[in-house]
């Protein structure tokens, strides 16, 4: 009998280290958040410190019935850019939210309607530990200071305090 | 564990999103509540990924060790236990569960 041409490669698996493409991460996103689970990757981009840092890894909850309010970050597919992009909302006007970073008062998102919004961010882990400050009852306020463009002004001048913030994080706990 | 035989059936388990993106097959296991993937992600080579499309519930091991050698040249028994090896993996990751039988 004639063997096929091809060699039989042996099945390979590989754990974590792999890079993948914002689509990749997006359609993967759909697919957790269509079970109803939250979906853990890591943030990259200053637009959000001091609350979300460079290399944090955040936990993105689907919205299920209930819309982002005032303050919250969300995870969304920027309308121009088709970029995946996690920003806080800083007004809400019924089915859409205007959306920027804090750090980037001077070029918001803009409106964002509902459907290009994936889901909302629940949890930050920073160096292995857990930021409280940015998601808690405080986002309406950060919200209005993110709109005014005060935010990114107070983040120049508290550098020092936010330390403070950091040394009162809490360890992760396990899932 | 129970013993891996040829005729047994297997299925990709409910608690995995698996997606193939940009040619490759990326798994995400879902058994801790959340799709992670800083620390639980997964990705196939091609015969992987081959092996993880016809463990759909519906062929037997056997069946896949034979679709595999209709287009693989390879040494007798070596398919064989390159999927008996996947699966053993699979089944210990709880990734797939095997099918009940009706």
């Amino acid at each position: 009998m004639k063997q096929p041409p091809l060699e039989y490669p042996y099945h390979a698996m590989k754990k974590n280290g792999m890079s993948l493409s914002v689509k990749a991460v997006i359609e993967l996103m759909q697919a957790v958040h269509a079970k109803g689970l939250p979906f853990r990757f890591n943030a990259g981009g200053h637009s959000m410190a001091p609350f979300i840092r460079d290399g944090d890894v955040i936990c993105v909850s689907p919205l299920a019935s209930r819309a982002p309010n005032l303050g919250d970050v969300v995870a969304f597919i920027h309308p121009e850019t088709k970029l995946l992009c996690v920003h806080r909302v800083v007004s809400v006007k019924r089915d859409s939210f205007f959306i920027q970073g804090d750090n980037m008062p001077e070029n918001p998102d803009g409106m964002i309607p509902r459907k290009d919004i994936l889901g909302r961010v629940t949890r930050v882990e920073h160096a292995g530990k857990m930021v409280r400050l940015g998601l808690g009852p405080e986002r309406p306020l950060l919200a209005l200071l993110s709109y005014c463009g005060l935010l990114a002004v107070i983040r120049r001048y508290a550098g020092p305090l936010y330390t403070n913030f950091c040394r009162s994080r809490v360890p992760c706990e396990k899932n | 564990m129970k013993k891996i035989g040829k005729d047994m059936v297997f299925t990709r388990s409910r608690d995995v999103v698996s997606r193939e993106i940009d040619g490759a097959l990326i798994i995400v296991p879902l058994t801790s509540g959340v799709g992670d993937m800083e620390d639980d992600l997964f990705s196939m080579n091609e015969t992987g990924t081959e092996i993880w499309n016809m463990l759909d519930g519906q062929n037997t091991l056997q069946e896949v060790v034979k679709s595999l050698a209709q287009r693989y040249r390879s040494e007798p028994g070596e398919i064989e236990h390159d999927v008996a090896g996947i699966v053993a993996e699979l089944l210990k990751r709880r990734m797939i569960v095997e099918a009940t039988t009706t």
